[in-house]
């Protein structure tokens, strides 16, 4: 009986096995590398309705985060200023911007096309529905806005700095002192702990790692862990 | 390998006690034995039927034919979408953007408003809370707690009509303005019970304006005892003073309120409110109730005796004779020895507590028997100020009935009328007024509502009302307190009027009618009106007023109770009575009985009302006819409700009875029906489904009123599409009308009824009373204050034995779980030195009126489901309010007669819990602070955690009821393609706080755990406010325990808040007995559920304590409820 398979056949199962499996092992190498938060958040810099630059307003103008961000201490959400807020000093500075022409449709009525509608900014910093994130347990705990938003004060146009994925969050949970900083410092950009040591000797404390260790044990700072910490 | 199978301790052999849910319990009926045994019955997890799964299949094709074919556009979507923040425009006030804010304002209703306070989230009110500052505060009902979803409708009215057809807003406010320029009107305006100060004012102005204006008040179910007080005037009852309370069918505790009930269950516990004094059974009050079918404060009595309504006046009529009252002379004497040797007793202990004892009637109860509730607590010295009963005249003085209006329609005394009671008359009037004909005769009628329903149709006119929570008004509590109704939103549609704004236009002179907002962003009219009420009656000036905005209330403002005497109608009504009694005689009789979920039928479009089971008989979504078994038995008819019936069917069609069924018989399941009965009374013949009620008096039929309002499908009743429009898609096909059987002589009980079985004809019922059903011993525990003869011993030696009930109680297997309570290190994994949270149910107040459930469900966004999958065991409840019935095997008084035990059960938090370890992917963990957490996110829905759970306290997603809506037809098996609800707004009432649970994900009870973060960190942001105020850098601030940890009983979860008899203790373990719950777990009578499985369980009961008169004849047989489920 003739060969109906030739020769060449007999490796073709393996071949196919071993293709099969470097093409399945590459898709799965590049999923867990380009789909993660790392890849897709990180960077992310839309652009806005107004340019607005937090390095104008903050690093040039000094204005403290919360001027703006008014309710990060006592609310969950840090909130995006309202209307209102840019209104109290662009009715007077930088009137005729043509950048700020959304700002007038919004909040000025002298202004040919005003409507009285809010401005829709682009989010950012955007946590999947069910993980329940709160700034003030953070801010007022010692924990800068600056760990997980970046030098927002350099930022021309915000964007994301951290990945902000749960093992992120985990990092911080399990060794709280590397970000950790005295409570007047929270809002501080330009806060430096070395600098801030020699400013304010302390006892016993001769490290920023010893800092860390020694805010950690006097705020009796203990993060949880647990799902429903985040989640519920 | 056989499945291993946990063996409960055997039940003592002593024990007297039968304990049983539901019929087929009692006849240990298989289908029991499955709910027992199985997490869900069969079949649960399948799809409903072959139409279904079809449906599906198809779809499912279609989806992947769908997305095969957009794979290749698929590509382009892979980009991160955009997602907006859009802040306010000019900020409003107080307003913090992720925060709660809390107002007071209160609910009005005929028995009295209710105060509350309500969460808002960004000008969304989603929650409602007893205003504790208010010194009428109650808890809230499941009425009051469910309110808020009435706003939200989809089925709301939000446009106006004319003559049942949509009409503009331009032709109604042409209609109002031209009734507004006509002083001579003839105009009659009927109001609800409800009670507010600015109205009355109102009623003053319209009848100087319009010389013709008459006033009429009417409610379905107010009855007509109210004359035997006076015009206008009332019963206010002060439980905090009653120390013995005799009940004729009043359910004070819960539907029919007649003062502060909370003093009623603070006076239950032994140890009072807050578990501060020792357990003294001297302290605790009694209650005796006669009545004809189980009401939930029934279930608490102490005694209770049930008789057929008509001969309660008999019974009512003996006891006033022996009390003394001169009324009761000539009333006909009780001939039964039992109930003769149950009256002397209560007699004397009625004398011997002169002063601080109270007798109450239902307001259902004929005049006759409130003029002798008058008389009696007169003799008895019980009446008038700082006693336990006083009378008080309300504002509602000078107001016609419904008879008055329909003879004024027909002289031609009133020819428009404006409609503004919450009640439906054109469907829930006496039949043999004919309301429908004197409307029809009017020349002008206009009705304001928030429903469509049949009377919006029927009138010339129907205006969309705005909700309680839309408008300014004020209103006065039961005992006349002046509260604010403040509104939260503006109307949410703009045609929305309120009650006093369309009374405000009518009395303007132009007849303009605005509503909501006036122009230019100026208040209502109605704040204008209502602040000048409040003027006359708090005092001039912004600072009363806004004490008034922030309290809620006007201190001393209550009634003052005025000098009542029975009257004179007494000896004209009581032997009228007594001869419609005789008249009644030993026949069958028909009480019409308010609903526990959709009242008069007011809430039928209600979902959260709806699928709370009914606290009795556990019906949801339907009404159902409810017998005694023993009368069902003499009529016939208890074997055909308990008989097993075709359940499945061979090649589609042959009925085959057995074992391959999906569900049992009367095993509650997807195929549960009742058979249905033919009811003749009064001259006219209706069918209703019909099942067994225990603890009813014999000869009785109980029919809740307010269902079968519209239809949109035919059925085997001959009940045609009809009405379709005056319903949503939540009452609509919902069981069965019985107003059509109601006159004027008997509009809460009828006699001479007669029933007949229809034969072949069943009618699908969805009954909870089985659903996870669990096994166990001493479930629900009882205990009594005094030492009857086979009684273990007296008050002190019962409560020391509560916790030693079962055989292993006293000695608890070692927690031999592989899973320590340490980590590898030797830490305790529960380590949160700070909180360790921890609950405890009082068995003792609590009476099982679904106020926590309905809570639970508006607080944590949990679905409704629907009547098909609440058959199928599917309901999405957190608290699942298990009501047993006990009775003693020896009971020669009334073998009848049970004990009704409710127990609402969540998940208990076990500390060794036995979900925790099966969980394939850590979806269910405990966290630090003794929380059995849920991560939804992370639930992949094996549904392992469910079989594990001893208490069955978990609920599953079956489908994405959340998205799809579960009312529509086959809806929820078209998966994707199903319909979303579409045009409604529940979806604004969502906590958002909460995640919504999709699909294929397991949920339970987490202790509000939301709310408890919420307190934790508020208290933390504390000590960046401290360090602050103290001046001194952070760094040298001392942070202790006291900093971190909330203050003592800051904290309250959903159900707690709103129980009304403060049965439900919350809060830190570690605070010890500084706490009401640490003091409640210190007592004796705490004992946890199925404490010898070894799970350590978080939430703890306290045992019921019963406090009988040791010389009543059934004193030995009260007390002793304990429930085993073997």
């Amino acid at each position: 009986m003739a060969n109906i398979f030739p020769r060449w056949s007999n490796l073709l199962p393996l071949k196919i096995v071993v293709c099969a499996g470097t093409v399945a092992g590459g898709i799965a190498l590049a999923f867990s590398y380009y789909a993660t938060p790392k890849t897709l958040a990180v960077g992310y810099q839309p652009s806005q309705p107004i340019p607005f630059s937090h390095k104008i307003h903050v690093d040039q103008l000094g204005l403290d985060c919360r001027y703006c961000h008014s309710f990060v201490e006592v609310s969950g959400h840090s909130n995006v200023p309202t209307g209102n807020t840019c209104w109290n000093c662009h009715q007077h500075v930088q009137q005729d911007s043509p950048k700020l022409e959304p700002l007038h449709i919004s909040m000025n009525p002298n202004h040919p096309s005003y409507d009285g509608e809010p401005i829709e900014w682009v989010r950012i910093h955007k946590l999947p529905d069910y993980v329940y994130f709160n700034h003030s347990a953070h801010v007022s705990r010692g924990i800068s806005c600056q760990s997980c938003h970046g030098d927002v004060d350099q930022m021309e146009v915000v964007y994301q700095a951290e990945n902000l994925s749960m093992g992120w969050c985990l990092e911080c949970h399990r060794s709280p002192e590397d970000n950790l900083r005295p409570l007047e410092e929270v809002f501080n950009f330009a806060y430096d702990a070395e600098d801030w040591l020699t400013e304010n000797p302390m006892e016993g404390v001769d490290t920023t790692e010893e800092l860390g260790l020694k805010l950690k044990e006097q705020f009796k700072v203990t993060p949880k862990e647990s799902c429903a910490t985040c989640h519920h | 390998m056989s499945k291993r199978v946990f063996h409960h301790p055997d039940v003592p052999a002593d024990e007297t006690t039968v304990a049983w849910r539901s019929p087929g319990q009692l006849d240990d009926s298989p289908e029991f034995r499955e709910w027992l045994e199985r997490e869900f019955p069969r079949g649960a997890a399948e799809m409903a039927d072959g139409e279904d799964a079809e449906t599906s299949r198809r779809s499912f094709l279609k989806l992947m034919g769908a997305s095969s074919a957009l794979a290749g556009f698929g590509m382009a979507a892979c980009r991160r979408p955009e997602s907006y923040i859009v802040p306010y425009t000019k900020a409003p006030e107080w307003v913090i953007p992720g925060k709660a804010t809390y107002y007071a304002s209160s609910m009005p209703r005929a028995a009295g408003a209710v105060p509350l306070v309500v969460t808002n989230f960004e000008g969304r009110p989603t929650k409602l809370a007893p205003n504790k500052l208010h010194p009428d505060a109650d808890g809230t009902d499941a009425f009051t707690q469910a309110s808020v979803l009435d706003l939200y409708s989809p089925s709301r009215s939000r446009k106006p009509m004319a003559g049942g057809k949509p009409a503009s807003r331009a032709d109604l406010d042409a209609m109002i303005a031209e009734l507004a320029k006509d002083p001579g009107a003839k105009v009659g305006f009927l109001f609800g019970g409800d009670v507010s100060p600015t109205r009355t004012r109102l009623r003053g102005e319209l009848a100087a304006k319009f010389s013709g204006a008459k006033f009429y008040q009417y409610e379905a179910l107010a009855g007509d005892g109210g004359r035997a007080y006076g015009d206008g005037a009332k019963p206010v009852a002060d439980f905090s003073k009653a120390e013995r309370i005799l009940s004729f069918d009043c359910d004070f505790g819960s539907s029919d309120p007649v003062g502060k009930a909370s003093e009623f269950f603070a006076k239950r516990k032994p140890e009072g409110n807050g578990y501060k004094a020792k357990p003294d059974a001297e302290s605790m009050n009694r209650l005796y109730m006669v009545e004809s079918a189980f009401s939930l404060t029934g279930g608490m009595a102490d005694h209770r005796l049930r008789v057929a309504p008509a001969e309660l006046l008999k019974l009512a009529g003996q006891i006033a004779r022996e009390l003394g009252v001169p009324e009761a002379a000539g009333m006909p004497a009780v001939a039964d020895d039992k109930q003769l040797s149950w009256i002397e007793p209560l007699v004397a202990d009625l004398k011997a507590h002169r002063g601080k004892s109270l007798i109450v009637a239902g307001s259902r109860q004929p005049a006759a028997v409130h003029h002798l509730v008058l008389a009696m607590n007169l003799v008895l010295g019980n009446l008038g100020k700082g006693h336990p009963f006083n009378v008080v005249q309300t504002g509602n003085a000078g107001l016609g009935g419904l008879q008055e209006l329909i003879a004024d329609i027909h002289s031609g005394a009133v020819e428009t009328l404006v409609m503004m009671t919450p009640a439906n008359p054109v469907y829930d009037a006496p039949a043999d007024l004919d309301f429908p004909a004197a409307l029809a005769k009017l020349k002008n009628s206009i009705h304001l509502g928030t429903r469509t329903d049949v009377t919006a149709h029927a009138a010339s006119w129907h205006i969309p009302a705005a909700h309680y929570l839309e408008g300014w008004s004020d209103a006065r509590t039961a005992a006349g307190t002046y509260t604010v109704v403040q509104p939260m939103i503006l109307p949410l549609y703009p045609d929305c009027v309120s009650e006093l704004e369309l009374l405000l236009a009518l009395l303007s002179d132009d007849g303009k009618l605005i509503n909501g907002e006036g122009a230019e962003g100026a208040a209502s009219p109605a704040y204008d009106a209502v602040r000048k009420t409040f003027a006359g009656i708090g005092g001039e000036g912004d600072k009363a007023w806004k004490s008034l905005l922030r309290d809620g209330y006007l201190a001393g403002s209550a009634y003052t109770p005025i000098d009542a005497r029975p009257s004179v109608d007494a000896r004209k009504d009581i032997p009228e009575a007594v001869k419609a009694m005789e008249a009644a005689g030993d026949s069958l009789q028909v009480v019409f009985a308010a609903d526990a979920s959709v009242y008069d039928g007011r809430y039928i479009d209600n979902a959260w009302l709806q699928e709370a089971p009914d606290p009795i008989s556990k019906v949801t979504w339907d009404n159902a006819a409810l017998i005694a078994p023993k009368t069902a038995k003499n009529l016939g008819i208890y074997d055909e409700i308990l008989k097993l019936e075709p359940v499945t069917k061979a090649l589609g069609f042959i009925p085959v009875e057995g074992k391959y069924a999906a569900v049992g018989p009367d095993g509650e399941g997807k195929n549960r029906t009742a058979p249905v009965i033919e009811l003749k009374v009064n001259g006219k013949t209706l069918q209703f489904p019909v099942i067994v009620s225990f603890g009813q008096a014999e000869n009785t039929i109980v029919i809740p009123l307010g269902y079968g309002q519209g239809f949109n499908e035919e059925d085997d009743f001959g009940r045609k599409p009809q009405n379709e429009s005056h319903v949503g898609l939540v009452g609509v096909n919902r069981g069965f009308n019985a107003y059509p059987l109601r006159t004027t002589a008997s509009q809460l009980f009828a006699g001479g009824a007669s029933v007949k079985l229809v034969a072949g004809k069943r009618y699908p019922i969805a009954l909870t009373q089985e659903h996870s059903a669990m096994y166990g011993r001493a479930l629900a525990r009882e205990i009594s204050t005094i030492d009857s003869h086979d009684h273990k011993g007296g008050f002190e030696k019962q409560l020391h034995d509560v916790a030693k009930q079962g055989p292993v109680d006293s000695h608890a297997p070692k927690n031999i779980s592989l899973y320590k309570s340490e980590d590898r290190n030797g830490q305790p994994l529960l380590s949160d030195k700070l909180h360790q949270w921890g609950m405890s149910i009082d068995l003792t107040s609590c009476m099982g009126c679904n106020a926590c459930l309905v809570a639970c469900q508006a607080e944590n966004n949990i679905p409704v489901v629907g009547k098909q999958q609440v058959a199928m065991g599917r309901e999405m409840h957190w608290i699942r309010m298990d009501r047993y019935y006990a009775q003693q095997k020896d009971n020669n008084f009334d073998a009848d007669n049970p004990a009704l035990i409710p127990q609402p059960v969540g998940c208990v938090q076990c500390e060794s819990a036995p979900c925790e370890t099966v969980c394939p992917v850590n979806a269910t963990v405990h966290t630090p602070d003794g929380l059995n957490a849920m991560a939804y996110n992370r639930c992949i829905g094996t549904r392992y955690c469910a079989n594990n759970c001893p208490y069955k306290a978990r609920r599953f997603n079956f489908f994405d009821y959340n998205k799809r809506n579960p009312l529509i037809k086959h809806n929820l098996y078209r998966g994707p393609l199903g319909k979303k609800d579409e045009g409604g707004a529940d979806h604004l009432q969502k906590n958002p706080n909460v995640t919504v649970r999709m699909r294929g994900v397991m949920e339970k009870c987490t202790y509000c755990v939301q709310r408890l973060k919420d307190a934790v960190i508020r208290q933390k942001q504390g000590q960046k406010q401290e360090a602050l105020a103290a001046g001194k850098p952070s760094t040298e601030m001392d942070v202790t325990t006291s900093t971190l940890r909330i203050p003592v009983d800051s904290v309250k979860v959903a159900c707690q808040e709103a129980c009304p008899a403060e049965a439900i203790s919350f809060g830190n373990l570690l605070d010890k007995e500084k706490s009401s719950l640490g003091r409640a777990k210190k007592l004796e009578r705490n004992y946890d559920l199925l404490n010898y499985i070894g799970t350590l369980p978080r939430t703890s009961y306290l045992a019921r304590v019963k406090n009988p008169n040791p010389k009543m004849p059934d004193a030995k047989f009260i007390g002793k409820a304990t429930i085993n489920i073997v």
